[in-house]
Protein backbone atom coordinates (compact mmCIF):
# COMPACT_ATOMS: atom_id res chain seq x y z
CA UNK A 1 0.00 0.00 0.00
CA UNK A 2 1.35 3.41 -0.98
CA UNK A 3 0.92 6.98 0.20
CA UNK A 4 0.11 9.44 -2.58
CA UNK A 5 0.26 13.24 -2.51
CA UNK A 6 -1.61 15.32 -5.09
CA UNK A 7 0.24 18.55 -5.76
CA UNK A 8 -0.36 21.62 -7.89
CA UNK A 9 1.93 24.22 -9.34
CA UNK A 10 0.61 27.72 -8.60
CA UNK A 11 1.88 31.25 -9.25
CA UNK A 12 4.17 32.67 -6.58
CA UNK A 13 2.07 34.20 -3.86
CA UNK A 14 4.04 37.42 -3.87
CA UNK A 15 3.69 38.12 -7.58
CA UNK A 16 1.74 41.14 -8.72
CA UNK A 17 -1.37 39.54 -10.19
CA UNK A 18 -3.33 41.32 -12.90
CA UNK A 19 -6.66 40.08 -14.22
CA UNK A 20 -6.50 39.46 -17.98
CA UNK A 21 -9.40 38.00 -19.93
CA UNK A 22 -10.95 35.15 -17.98
CA UNK A 23 -7.89 34.65 -15.78
CA UNK A 24 -4.70 36.46 -14.75
CA UNK A 25 -1.85 37.69 -16.91
CA UNK A 26 0.56 34.76 -16.71
CA UNK A 27 3.29 36.19 -18.90
CA UNK A 28 5.79 37.08 -16.20
CA UNK A 29 5.01 34.97 -13.15
CA UNK A 30 7.16 32.67 -11.08
CA UNK A 31 5.65 29.36 -10.01
CA UNK A 32 6.00 27.02 -7.07
CA UNK A 33 4.19 24.34 -5.12
CA UNK A 34 0.79 25.23 -3.65
CA UNK A 35 1.34 25.91 0.06
CA UNK A 36 -1.40 23.51 1.23
CA UNK A 37 0.20 20.72 -0.81
CA UNK A 38 3.46 20.91 1.14
CA UNK A 39 1.46 19.66 4.10
CA UNK A 40 0.02 16.85 1.97
CA UNK A 41 3.52 15.78 0.96
CA UNK A 42 4.70 15.84 4.56
CA UNK A 43 1.71 13.73 5.61
CA UNK A 44 2.57 11.13 2.95
CA UNK A 45 6.22 11.03 4.03
CA UNK A 46 5.23 10.67 7.69
CA UNK A 47 2.88 7.80 6.84
CA UNK A 48 5.70 5.88 5.19
CA UNK A 49 8.12 6.65 8.01
CA UNK A 50 5.58 5.29 10.49
CA UNK A 51 5.58 2.03 8.54
CA UNK A 52 2.09 2.38 7.07
CA UNK A 53 3.07 2.86 3.44
CA UNK A 54 5.60 1.10 1.23
CA UNK A 55 6.24 3.95 -1.13
CA UNK A 56 5.40 7.63 -1.51
CA UNK A 57 4.27 9.00 -4.85
CA UNK A 58 3.57 12.62 -5.83
CA UNK A 59 1.16 13.28 -8.70
CA UNK A 60 0.56 16.53 -10.51
CA UNK A 61 -1.44 17.64 -13.53
CA UNK A 62 0.05 20.63 -15.27
CA UNK A 63 2.19 22.02 -18.08
CA UNK A 64 5.72 20.86 -18.83
CA UNK A 65 7.32 23.21 -16.31
CA UNK A 66 5.10 21.84 -13.52
CA UNK A 67 7.64 19.02 -13.32
CA UNK A 68 9.40 21.52 -11.06
CA UNK A 69 6.96 20.89 -8.21
CA UNK A 70 7.43 17.13 -8.51
CA UNK A 71 11.19 17.68 -8.25
CA UNK A 72 10.66 19.64 -5.04
CA UNK A 73 8.54 16.77 -3.67
CA UNK A 74 11.25 14.26 -4.57
CA UNK A 75 13.81 16.49 -2.87
CA UNK A 76 11.68 16.44 0.30
CA UNK A 77 11.91 12.65 0.21
CA UNK A 78 9.06 11.41 -1.98
CA UNK A 79 10.08 8.25 -3.86
CA UNK A 80 8.69 8.96 -7.31
CA UNK A 81 6.51 11.28 -9.33
CA UNK A 82 3.77 11.10 -11.92
CA UNK A 83 3.35 14.11 -14.20
CA UNK A 84 0.11 14.35 -16.15
CA UNK A 85 1.10 16.80 -18.83
CA UNK A 86 -1.57 19.21 -19.99
CA UNK A 87 -1.95 22.88 -20.94
CA UNK A 88 -2.15 25.27 -18.03
CA UNK A 89 -5.49 26.49 -19.37
CA UNK A 90 -6.97 23.01 -18.97
CA UNK A 91 -6.48 23.28 -15.20
CA UNK A 92 -9.49 25.62 -15.24
CA UNK A 93 -11.87 22.69 -14.80
CA UNK A 94 -11.48 20.83 -11.50
CA UNK A 95 -13.47 17.93 -12.92
CA UNK A 96 -11.04 17.45 -15.80
CA UNK A 97 -8.11 17.61 -13.37
CA UNK A 98 -9.72 15.24 -10.87
CA UNK A 99 -10.59 12.70 -13.54
CA UNK A 100 -7.01 12.68 -14.77
CA UNK A 101 -5.64 12.40 -11.23
CA UNK A 102 -8.11 9.63 -10.37
CA UNK A 103 -6.95 7.70 -13.43
CA UNK A 104 -3.34 7.95 -12.28
CA UNK A 105 -4.13 7.17 -8.63
CA UNK A 106 -6.06 4.04 -9.56
CA UNK A 107 -2.82 2.47 -10.79
CA UNK A 108 -0.76 3.36 -7.72
CA UNK A 109 -2.02 0.89 -5.07
CA UNK A 110 -2.91 3.90 -2.94
CA UNK A 111 -3.87 3.39 0.69
CA UNK A 112 -4.10 7.05 1.54
CA UNK A 113 -4.15 9.93 -0.93
CA UNK A 114 -3.34 13.34 0.52
CA UNK A 115 -4.42 16.55 -1.17
CA UNK A 116 -4.20 20.16 -0.06
CA UNK A 117 -7.53 21.58 1.12
CA UNK A 118 -7.44 24.13 -1.69
CA UNK A 119 -5.19 25.70 -4.28
CA UNK A 120 -4.12 29.25 -3.60
CA UNK A 121 -4.90 30.40 -7.14
CA UNK A 122 -8.26 28.95 -8.21
CA UNK A 123 -9.36 28.00 -4.70
CA UNK A 124 -11.92 25.44 -5.85
CA UNK A 125 -11.11 23.30 -2.81
CA UNK A 126 -12.52 20.06 -4.14
CA UNK A 127 -10.05 18.15 -6.29
CA UNK A 128 -9.25 15.71 -3.47
CA UNK A 129 -12.93 15.10 -2.85
CA UNK A 130 -13.71 14.65 -6.53
CA UNK A 131 -10.94 12.05 -6.79
CA UNK A 132 -12.44 10.24 -3.78
CA UNK A 133 -15.90 10.40 -5.35
CA UNK A 134 -14.69 9.14 -8.71
CA UNK A 135 -12.75 6.25 -7.18
CA UNK A 136 -15.22 5.38 -4.42
CA UNK A 137 -12.60 6.11 -1.74
CA UNK A 138 -13.42 7.47 1.71
CA UNK A 139 -13.00 11.20 2.12
CA UNK A 140 -12.32 13.77 4.81
CA UNK A 141 -11.62 17.44 4.19
CA UNK A 142 -9.99 20.09 6.39
CA UNK A 143 -7.88 17.58 8.29
CA UNK A 144 -5.71 19.00 11.07
CA UNK A 145 -4.66 15.69 12.59
CA UNK A 146 -4.22 12.03 11.61
CA UNK A 147 -3.91 8.79 13.47
CA UNK A 148 -3.46 5.32 12.08
CA UNK A 149 -4.68 2.28 13.91
CA UNK A 150 -5.72 -1.26 12.96
CA UNK A 151 -5.87 -0.58 9.23
CA UNK A 152 -8.14 2.38 9.84
CA UNK A 153 -7.35 5.99 9.57
CA UNK A 154 -8.64 8.50 12.07
CA UNK A 155 -8.76 12.05 10.80
CA UNK A 156 -9.37 15.15 12.90
CA UNK A 157 -11.43 17.63 10.93
CA UNK A 158 -11.45 21.31 11.75
CA UNK A 159 -15.02 22.54 12.19
CA UNK A 160 -16.14 26.08 12.85
CA UNK A 161 -16.35 27.54 16.33
CA UNK A 162 -13.19 25.85 17.58
CA UNK A 163 -14.52 22.33 17.35
CA UNK A 164 -12.93 19.19 15.98
CA UNK A 165 -14.72 16.20 14.43
CA UNK A 166 -12.94 12.87 14.76
CA UNK A 167 -13.84 10.59 11.85
CA UNK A 168 -12.78 7.07 11.12
CA UNK A 169 -12.12 6.26 7.47
CA UNK A 170 -11.91 2.93 5.74
CA UNK A 171 -9.01 2.56 3.36
CA UNK A 172 -8.35 3.51 0.68
CA UNK A 173 -9.08 7.11 1.60
CA UNK A 174 -8.47 10.63 0.37
CA UNK A 175 -7.64 13.24 3.01
CA UNK A 176 -7.62 16.95 2.14
CA UNK A 177 -5.27 18.56 4.62
CA UNK A 178 -5.44 21.96 6.25
CA UNK A 179 -2.25 23.97 6.81
CA UNK A 180 -0.73 23.37 10.23
CA UNK A 181 -1.54 19.64 10.27
CA UNK A 182 2.21 19.04 10.45
CA UNK A 183 5.45 20.89 9.88
CA UNK A 184 6.56 20.32 6.29
CA UNK A 185 10.25 19.51 6.08
CA UNK A 186 12.63 21.41 3.88
CA UNK A 187 14.65 19.60 1.26
CA UNK A 188 18.15 18.80 2.47
CA UNK A 189 21.12 19.07 0.15
CA UNK A 190 21.29 15.29 0.20
CA UNK A 191 17.61 15.12 -0.66
CA UNK A 192 18.14 17.41 -3.60
CA UNK A 193 21.04 15.31 -4.86
CA UNK A 194 19.09 12.08 -4.41
CA UNK A 195 16.03 13.49 -6.17
CA UNK A 196 17.89 13.68 -9.45
CA UNK A 197 17.98 9.91 -9.64
CA UNK A 198 14.33 9.41 -8.73
CA UNK A 199 11.87 8.49 -11.49
CA UNK A 200 9.16 10.76 -12.85
CA UNK A 201 6.65 9.16 -15.18
CA UNK A 202 5.21 11.54 -17.75
CA UNK A 203 1.79 10.95 -19.23
CA UNK A 204 0.36 13.24 -21.93
CA UNK A 205 -3.29 13.99 -21.26
CA UNK A 206 -5.79 14.28 -24.07
CA UNK A 207 -7.48 17.69 -24.29
CA UNK A 208 -10.73 17.91 -22.32
CA UNK A 209 -13.89 16.95 -24.14
CA UNK A 210 -16.69 19.49 -24.49
CA UNK A 211 -18.91 20.08 -21.52
CA UNK A 212 -16.95 19.09 -18.45
CA UNK A 213 -17.40 20.54 -15.01
CA UNK A 214 -16.59 24.24 -14.95
CA UNK A 215 -15.61 26.94 -17.42
CA UNK A 216 -14.00 30.26 -16.61
CA UNK A 217 -15.97 33.31 -17.73
CA UNK A 218 -14.48 36.38 -16.07
CA UNK A 219 -12.00 37.42 -13.40
CA UNK A 220 -11.84 40.84 -11.83
CA UNK A 221 -11.18 42.88 -8.76
CA UNK A 222 -13.97 42.83 -6.22
CA UNK A 223 -16.02 45.96 -5.83
CA UNK A 224 -15.15 47.30 -2.46
CA UNK A 225 -17.95 49.15 -0.74
CA UNK A 226 -16.14 51.46 1.61
CA UNK A 227 -12.45 51.06 1.04
CA UNK A 228 -9.58 52.34 3.15
CA UNK A 229 -8.32 55.89 2.87
CA UNK A 230 -4.82 55.34 1.50
CA UNK A 231 -2.40 57.79 3.09
CA UNK A 232 -0.29 59.52 0.45
CA UNK A 233 3.28 60.70 0.52
CA UNK A 234 6.55 59.21 1.67
CA UNK A 235 6.51 56.42 4.26
CA UNK A 236 7.48 59.03 6.90
CA UNK A 237 4.62 61.32 5.89
CA UNK A 238 2.13 58.46 5.80
CA UNK A 239 3.25 57.24 9.24
CA UNK A 240 2.93 60.74 10.68
CA UNK A 241 -0.53 61.19 9.15
CA UNK A 242 -1.64 57.83 10.52
CA UNK A 243 -1.20 58.60 14.20
CA UNK A 244 -3.89 61.28 14.65
CA UNK A 245 -6.33 59.21 12.57
CA UNK A 246 -5.75 56.15 14.78
CA UNK A 247 -6.29 58.23 17.90
CA UNK A 248 -9.50 59.79 16.68
CA UNK A 249 -10.89 56.73 14.91
CA UNK A 250 -10.20 54.25 17.68
CA UNK A 251 -10.76 56.64 20.57
CA UNK A 252 -7.83 55.28 22.52
CA UNK A 253 -4.87 56.86 24.22
CA UNK A 254 -1.41 55.39 23.97
CA UNK A 255 1.04 54.57 26.79
CA UNK A 256 3.37 57.44 25.87
CA UNK A 257 0.59 60.04 26.00
CA UNK A 258 1.05 62.68 28.64
CA UNK A 259 -1.93 62.59 30.92
CA UNK B 1 -38.49 28.16 -16.53
CA UNK B 2 -39.41 26.32 -13.41
CA UNK B 3 -36.36 24.50 -12.28
CA UNK B 4 -36.18 23.12 -8.80
CA UNK B 5 -33.26 23.75 -6.48
CA UNK B 6 -32.24 21.47 -3.63
CA UNK B 7 -30.58 22.70 -0.44
CA UNK B 8 -29.09 20.86 2.49
CA UNK B 9 -30.65 21.62 5.86
CA UNK B 10 -28.38 21.04 8.82
CA UNK B 11 -29.53 20.55 12.35
CA UNK B 12 -28.20 22.65 15.18
CA UNK B 13 -28.86 22.44 18.90
CA UNK B 14 -31.77 24.83 18.58
CA UNK B 15 -33.23 23.66 15.27
CA UNK B 16 -31.49 24.23 11.98
CA UNK B 17 -28.37 26.29 11.31
CA UNK B 18 -28.44 29.90 10.07
CA UNK B 19 -26.60 28.68 6.98
CA UNK B 20 -29.60 26.48 6.15
CA UNK B 21 -31.84 29.57 6.00
CA UNK B 22 -29.33 31.42 3.83
CA UNK B 23 -29.26 28.46 1.43
CA UNK B 24 -33.04 28.41 1.21
CA UNK B 25 -32.99 32.14 0.39
CA UNK B 26 -30.31 31.60 -2.29
CA UNK B 27 -32.27 28.68 -3.72
CA UNK B 28 -35.53 30.58 -3.66
CA UNK B 29 -34.02 33.45 -5.68
CA UNK B 30 -32.46 31.05 -8.18
CA UNK B 31 -35.58 28.91 -8.54
CA UNK B 32 -37.93 31.90 -8.70
CA UNK B 33 -39.85 31.20 -5.51
CA UNK B 34 -39.67 29.16 -2.32
CA UNK B 35 -42.25 26.68 -3.61
CA UNK B 36 -39.66 25.37 -6.06
CA UNK B 37 -37.12 24.80 -3.32
CA UNK B 38 -36.59 21.37 -1.84
CA UNK B 39 -34.65 21.00 1.38
CA UNK B 40 -33.10 17.68 2.33
CA UNK B 41 -32.55 16.71 5.94
CA UNK B 42 -30.85 13.36 6.56
CA UNK B 43 -32.24 11.81 9.76
CA UNK B 44 -31.72 8.60 11.69
CA UNK B 45 -35.44 8.58 12.43
CA UNK B 46 -38.13 10.91 11.09
CA UNK B 47 -39.21 11.74 14.64
CA UNK B 48 -35.96 13.71 15.00
CA UNK B 49 -37.42 16.23 12.57
CA UNK B 50 -40.42 16.85 14.82
CA UNK B 51 -41.00 20.59 14.85
CA UNK B 52 -38.49 21.28 12.09
CA UNK B 53 -41.15 21.06 9.39
CA UNK B 54 -42.73 24.12 11.00
CA UNK B 55 -39.60 26.24 10.61
CA UNK B 56 -38.09 25.18 7.26
CA UNK B 57 -39.66 27.53 4.69
CA UNK B 58 -39.12 25.34 1.61
CA UNK B 59 -41.61 24.05 -0.94
CA UNK B 60 -40.89 20.55 0.20
CA UNK B 61 -38.91 19.06 3.01
CA UNK B 62 -37.34 15.72 2.15
CA UNK B 63 -36.43 13.61 5.16
CA UNK B 64 -33.99 10.94 4.06
CA UNK B 65 -34.41 8.46 6.86
CA UNK B 66 -32.26 5.59 8.00
CA UNK B 67 -29.79 4.51 10.67
CA UNK B 68 -26.91 5.51 8.40
CA UNK B 69 -27.84 9.13 9.12
CA UNK B 70 -28.01 8.91 12.90
CA UNK B 71 -24.79 10.90 12.89
CA UNK B 72 -23.51 12.85 9.88
CA UNK B 73 -20.71 11.56 7.64
CA UNK B 74 -19.35 12.77 4.32
CA UNK B 75 -20.49 9.78 2.31
CA UNK B 76 -23.76 9.34 4.22
CA UNK B 77 -24.80 12.93 3.67
CA UNK B 78 -23.69 12.79 0.03
CA UNK B 79 -25.86 9.71 -0.52
CA UNK B 80 -28.85 11.44 1.08
CA UNK B 81 -28.36 14.55 -1.05
CA UNK B 82 -28.08 12.52 -4.26
CA UNK B 83 -31.20 10.53 -3.35
CA UNK B 84 -33.18 13.70 -2.62
CA UNK B 85 -31.94 15.28 -5.81
CA UNK B 86 -33.30 12.44 -7.83
CA UNK B 87 -36.58 12.38 -5.92
CA UNK B 88 -37.08 16.12 -6.32
CA UNK B 89 -35.74 16.42 -9.86
CA UNK B 90 -33.73 19.46 -8.75
CA UNK B 91 -31.40 20.93 -11.38
CA UNK B 92 -29.09 22.52 -8.86
CA UNK B 93 -27.81 21.45 -5.45
CA UNK B 94 -26.77 24.16 -2.98
CA UNK B 95 -24.54 23.28 -0.05
CA UNK B 96 -22.89 25.50 2.56
CA UNK B 97 -19.31 26.65 1.91
CA UNK B 98 -18.11 25.29 5.22
CA UNK B 99 -16.56 22.06 6.49
CA UNK B 100 -19.80 20.18 5.75
CA UNK B 101 -19.95 21.44 2.17
CA UNK B 102 -16.24 20.79 1.58
CA UNK B 103 -16.83 17.15 2.53
CA UNK B 104 -20.10 16.61 0.72
CA UNK B 105 -20.04 18.83 -2.40
CA UNK B 106 -17.21 17.05 -4.26
CA UNK B 107 -18.68 13.61 -3.54
CA UNK B 108 -22.07 14.76 -4.87
CA UNK B 109 -20.51 16.51 -7.87
CA UNK B 110 -18.35 13.52 -8.80
CA UNK B 111 -21.41 11.30 -8.86
CA UNK B 112 -23.20 13.81 -11.10
CA UNK B 113 -20.19 13.91 -13.42
CA UNK B 114 -19.32 17.53 -12.74
CA UNK B 115 -17.41 19.85 -10.44
CA UNK B 116 -18.95 22.16 -7.85
CA UNK B 117 -18.80 25.93 -8.08
CA UNK B 118 -17.41 26.76 -4.64
CA UNK B 119 -17.19 29.88 -2.46
CA UNK B 120 -20.15 31.30 -4.36
CA UNK B 121 -21.84 34.65 -3.69
CA UNK B 122 -24.28 34.93 -6.63
CA UNK B 123 -26.04 32.47 -8.92
CA UNK B 124 -28.04 32.56 -12.14
CA UNK B 125 -29.14 30.23 -14.90
CA UNK B 126 -27.69 30.59 -18.33
CA UNK B 127 -29.31 28.41 -20.96
CA UNK B 128 -28.96 24.86 -19.74
CA UNK B 129 -26.23 25.75 -17.30
CA UNK B 130 -25.46 27.67 -14.16
CA UNK B 131 -23.34 30.80 -13.79
CA UNK B 132 -21.77 31.43 -10.39
CA UNK B 133 -19.85 34.35 -8.97
CA UNK B 134 -17.12 33.13 -6.62
CA UNK B 135 -13.99 34.24 -4.92
CA UNK B 136 -10.56 33.22 -6.21
CA UNK B 137 -6.95 33.90 -5.22
CA UNK B 138 -7.90 33.83 -1.53
CA UNK B 139 -10.38 36.65 -1.94
CA UNK B 140 -8.22 38.93 -4.04
CA UNK B 141 -10.36 38.48 -7.15
CA UNK B 142 -13.93 37.58 -7.99
CA UNK B 143 -14.48 35.09 -10.73
CA UNK B 144 -17.47 34.06 -12.78
CA UNK B 145 -17.61 30.42 -13.74
CA UNK B 146 -20.11 28.48 -15.75
CA UNK B 147 -21.23 24.93 -15.17
CA UNK B 148 -22.32 24.20 -18.74
CA UNK B 149 -24.61 21.31 -17.87
CA UNK B 150 -27.32 20.56 -15.34
CA UNK B 151 -27.65 19.35 -12.64
CA UNK B 152 -25.09 21.69 -11.13
CA UNK B 153 -23.63 21.86 -7.63
CA UNK B 154 -22.53 24.94 -5.70
CA UNK B 155 -21.29 25.79 -2.22
CA UNK B 156 -22.56 29.14 -1.02
CA UNK B 157 -20.44 31.51 1.08
CA UNK B 158 -21.83 32.38 4.51
CA UNK B 159 -23.48 35.79 4.56
CA UNK B 160 -23.75 36.08 0.77
CA UNK B 161 -27.53 35.81 1.06
CA UNK B 162 -29.75 36.94 3.95
CA UNK B 163 -31.26 34.19 6.06
CA UNK B 164 -34.85 33.47 5.07
CA UNK B 165 -37.40 33.89 7.83
CA UNK B 166 -38.40 30.58 9.42
CA UNK B 167 -41.78 29.27 8.28
CA UNK B 168 -43.47 25.96 7.57
CA UNK B 169 -42.51 23.66 4.72
CA UNK B 170 -45.37 23.37 2.21
CA UNK B 171 -45.06 19.59 2.14
CA UNK B 172 -43.01 16.86 3.74
CA UNK B 173 -41.87 13.59 2.24
CA UNK B 174 -40.07 10.81 4.01
CA UNK B 175 -37.65 8.89 1.79
CA UNK B 176 -36.08 5.67 3.05
CA UNK B 177 -32.32 6.08 2.80
CA UNK B 178 -30.61 4.24 -0.04
CA UNK B 179 -27.66 3.43 2.25
CA UNK B 180 -27.32 1.44 5.44
CA UNK B 181 -24.66 1.96 8.10
CA UNK B 182 -22.62 -0.90 6.62
CA UNK B 183 -22.40 0.88 3.28
CA UNK B 184 -20.62 3.87 4.74
CA UNK B 185 -16.88 4.21 4.48
CA UNK B 186 -16.62 6.81 7.21
CA UNK B 187 -17.87 7.03 10.77
CA UNK B 188 -18.15 9.99 13.08
CA UNK B 189 -16.33 9.08 16.29
CA UNK B 190 -16.89 12.31 18.21
CA UNK B 191 -17.09 16.08 18.04
CA UNK B 192 -15.15 17.96 20.66
CA UNK B 193 -13.71 21.35 21.51
CA UNK B 194 -10.26 21.94 20.12
CA UNK B 195 -9.32 23.53 23.45
CA UNK B 196 -8.94 27.25 23.91
CA UNK B 197 -5.63 29.03 24.19
CA UNK B 198 -4.18 30.82 27.20
CA UNK B 199 -3.76 34.35 25.84
CA UNK B 200 -6.85 36.49 25.87
CA UNK B 201 -6.68 38.50 22.71
CA UNK B 202 -10.35 39.29 22.99
CA UNK B 203 -9.93 41.63 25.96
CA UNK B 204 -7.32 43.89 24.34
CA UNK B 205 -8.17 47.41 23.19
CA UNK B 206 -5.40 47.38 20.61
CA UNK B 207 -4.30 44.41 18.51
CA UNK B 208 -1.32 44.56 16.16
CA UNK B 209 -1.52 41.54 13.89
CA UNK B 210 1.45 40.04 12.08
CA UNK B 211 1.15 38.50 8.61
CA UNK B 212 3.27 36.27 6.42
CA UNK B 213 4.47 39.26 4.39
CA UNK B 214 6.79 40.15 7.27
CA UNK B 215 9.02 37.46 5.86
CA UNK B 216 10.09 35.54 8.94
CA UNK B 217 10.14 35.35 12.73
CA UNK B 218 13.32 37.43 12.77
CA UNK B 219 11.26 40.43 11.63
CA UNK B 220 8.62 40.29 14.34
CA UNK B 221 10.44 42.57 16.80
CA UNK B 222 9.10 45.62 15.01
CA UNK B 223 5.54 44.31 15.48
CA UNK B 224 6.10 43.78 19.21
CA UNK B 225 7.54 47.29 19.45
CA UNK B 226 4.57 48.85 17.69
CA UNK B 227 2.19 46.91 19.95
CA UNK B 228 4.08 48.18 23.00
CA UNK B 229 3.97 51.77 21.78
CA UNK B 230 0.22 51.47 21.22
CA UNK B 231 -0.39 49.68 24.53
CA UNK B 232 -1.69 46.65 22.69
CA UNK B 233 -1.07 42.95 22.16
CA UNK B 234 0.29 41.03 19.20
CA UNK B 235 -1.94 38.75 17.17
CA UNK B 236 -1.31 36.88 13.93
CA UNK B 237 -2.71 35.41 10.76
CA UNK B 238 -2.91 31.68 10.39
CA UNK B 239 -0.02 31.66 7.93
CA UNK B 240 2.17 33.06 10.71
CA UNK B 241 1.07 30.64 13.43
CA UNK B 242 1.14 27.59 11.12
CA UNK B 243 4.70 28.51 10.22
CA UNK B 244 5.53 28.55 13.91
CA UNK B 245 6.58 32.20 13.99
CA UNK B 246 4.08 32.86 16.78
CA UNK B 247 2.04 30.49 19.00
CA UNK B 248 -1.33 29.21 17.78
CA UNK B 249 -3.19 30.99 20.57
CA UNK B 250 -2.45 34.26 18.82
CA UNK B 251 -4.22 33.29 15.60
CA UNK B 252 -7.11 35.54 14.63
CA UNK B 253 -9.84 34.39 12.27
CA UNK B 254 -12.48 31.79 11.56
CA UNK B 255 -10.35 29.01 13.03
CA UNK B 256 -8.80 31.17 15.72
CA UNK B 257 -9.85 34.00 17.99
CA UNK B 258 -12.52 36.55 17.16
CA UNK B 259 -11.46 39.99 18.30
CA UNK B 260 -13.19 43.35 18.33
CA UNK B 261 -10.65 45.83 19.66
CA UNK B 262 -10.87 49.58 19.33
CA UNK B 263 -7.80 49.54 17.10
CA UNK B 264 -6.62 46.75 14.81
CA UNK B 265 -3.39 47.14 12.88
CA UNK B 266 -2.91 44.50 10.16
CA UNK B 267 0.76 44.25 9.19
CA UNK B 268 1.51 42.46 5.90
CA UNK B 269 -1.74 40.49 6.08
CA UNK B 270 -3.54 39.89 2.78
CA UNK B 271 -7.05 39.85 4.27
CA UNK B 272 -8.39 36.42 3.32
CA UNK B 273 -12.05 36.00 4.27
CA UNK B 274 -11.13 33.57 7.05
CA UNK B 275 -8.97 36.25 8.61
CA UNK B 276 -11.49 39.04 8.12
CA UNK B 277 -14.29 37.26 9.96
CA UNK B 278 -12.09 37.25 13.05
CA UNK B 279 -11.47 41.01 13.15
CA UNK B 280 -14.44 42.58 11.41
CA UNK B 281 -15.89 43.84 14.66
CA UNK B 282 -12.89 46.12 15.28
CA UNK B 283 -13.76 49.80 15.66
CA UNK B 284 -10.86 51.20 13.63
CA UNK B 285 -8.70 49.18 11.26
CA UNK B 286 -5.32 50.12 9.86
CA UNK B 287 -3.71 48.06 7.09
CA UNK B 288 -0.07 48.16 6.06
CA UNK B 289 0.59 46.17 2.89
CA UNK B 290 2.77 46.57 -0.17
CA UNK B 291 0.04 45.34 -2.51
CA UNK B 292 -2.62 48.01 -3.22
CA UNK B 293 -4.98 45.20 -4.34
CA UNK B 294 -4.76 43.30 -1.05
CA UNK B 295 -8.32 42.58 0.17
CA UNK B 296 -7.38 43.85 3.65
CA UNK B 297 -7.72 47.41 2.31
CA UNK B 298 -11.40 46.68 1.69
CA UNK B 299 -11.82 45.97 5.39
CA UNK B 300 -9.67 48.84 6.68
CA UNK B 301 -10.40 52.46 7.55
CA UNK B 302 -6.92 53.71 6.78
CA UNK B 303 -4.14 52.10 4.80
CA UNK B 304 -0.50 52.60 3.98
CA UNK B 305 0.73 50.98 0.80
CA UNK B 306 4.37 50.16 1.38
CA UNK B 307 6.99 47.83 2.75
CA UNK B 308 5.89 46.88 6.26
CA UNK B 309 9.49 46.42 7.37
CA UNK B 310 10.09 50.08 6.61
CA UNK B 311 6.70 51.51 7.57
CA UNK B 312 6.11 49.80 10.93
CA UNK B 313 9.17 51.30 12.70
CA UNK B 314 8.19 54.71 11.33
CA UNK B 315 4.70 54.36 12.76
CA UNK B 316 6.15 53.27 16.12
CA UNK B 317 8.37 56.32 16.12
CA UNK B 318 5.51 58.63 15.14
CA UNK B 319 3.34 57.22 17.95
CA UNK B 320 6.12 57.75 20.51
CA UNK B 321 6.77 61.27 19.26
CA UNK B 322 3.11 62.20 19.42
CA UNK B 323 2.66 61.49 23.13
C1 LIG C 1 -10.80 26.58 6.58
C2 LIG C 1 -9.81 27.68 6.67
C3 LIG C 1 -9.68 28.35 7.86
C4 LIG C 1 -8.77 29.38 7.97
N1 LIG C 1 -8.68 30.06 9.15
C5 LIG C 1 -7.89 31.15 9.22
C6 LIG C 1 -7.84 31.95 10.41
O1 LIG C 1 -8.51 31.67 11.42
N2 LIG C 1 -7.05 33.04 10.41
C7 LIG C 1 -6.29 33.40 9.33
O2 LIG C 1 -5.57 34.42 9.41
N3 LIG C 1 -6.30 32.66 8.21
C8 LIG C 1 -7.07 31.54 8.13
N4 LIG C 1 -7.06 30.79 6.98
C9 LIG C 1 -6.03 31.05 5.96
C10 LIG C 1 -6.35 32.21 5.07
O3 LIG C 1 -7.10 31.75 3.97
C11 LIG C 1 -5.04 32.85 4.53
O4 LIG C 1 -4.27 31.87 3.89
C12 LIG C 1 -4.20 33.50 5.63
O5 LIG C 1 -5.00 34.38 6.40
C13 LIG C 1 -3.06 34.26 4.99
O6 LIG C 1 -2.26 34.84 5.97
P1 LIG C 1 -1.44 36.16 5.61
O7 LIG C 1 -2.38 37.23 5.22
O8 LIG C 1 -0.53 36.43 6.75
O9 LIG C 1 -0.52 35.69 4.41
P2 LIG C 1 -0.62 35.99 2.81
O10 LIG C 1 -1.97 35.71 2.31
O11 LIG C 1 0.53 35.29 2.26
O12 LIG C 1 -0.44 37.56 2.74
C14 LIG C 1 0.75 38.21 2.94
C15 LIG C 1 0.52 39.67 2.59
O13 LIG C 1 1.68 40.40 2.89
C16 LIG C 1 1.92 41.33 1.87
N5 LIG C 1 3.35 41.60 1.89
C17 LIG C 1 4.37 40.81 1.49
N6 LIG C 1 5.55 41.40 1.75
C18 LIG C 1 5.27 42.59 2.30
C19 LIG C 1 6.06 43.66 2.79
N7 LIG C 1 7.39 43.63 2.77
N8 LIG C 1 5.44 44.75 3.30
C20 LIG C 1 4.07 44.81 3.34
N9 LIG C 1 3.29 43.82 2.90
C21 LIG C 1 3.88 42.72 2.40
C22 LIG C 1 1.44 40.69 0.61
O14 LIG C 1 1.08 41.69 -0.33
C23 LIG C 1 0.23 39.92 1.11
O15 LIG C 1 -0.95 40.68 1.00
C24 LIG C 1 -7.96 29.75 6.86
C25 LIG C 1 -8.11 29.07 5.65
C26 LIG C 1 -9.03 28.05 5.54
C27 LIG C 1 -9.20 27.38 4.23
Amino acid sequence: MNAVALVKQVPDRNSAFRPAGDWIDESSLGYGINDYDRYAVEAALALKEAGHAAETVAVTAGPADAGQVLRSCLAMGVDRGVHLVTDRAHLADPFFVARALAGAVSGLDAGVVFAGLLAEDSGHGQVGGLVAGLLGFSFASAATGLQFRDGRLEAHRELEGGRIAVVELRLPAVVAVQTGINTPRYASLRGIMASRRKPVERVELAAPADGGGLRRLTLGRPERGASAEILPGSPQEAAAALVPRMRAGAGVSFPGDTA
Amino acid sequence: MSRRVLTLAERSESGVTDASYELIEAASRLAGGPDRVSAVLPVGDASEAEGLREVLPAGELLLVEGPAHASPTADGTAAAVLHAREASGAECVLLPHDPVGWDVAPLVAARLGTAAATAVSALSWRGDGLVARRSAFLGKFVQEVEAPGLPAVATVERGAFPAREPGPALSVRILPSPVGPGDLRSRLVEVRDAGAGGVDLTAADVVVAAGRGLGGPENLDIVHELAAALGGVVGASRAVTDAGWLPHELQIGSSGATVSPKLYVACAISGAIQHLVGMRGSRFVVAINKDPDAPIFGAADVGIVGDALEVIPLVTEAVRDSG
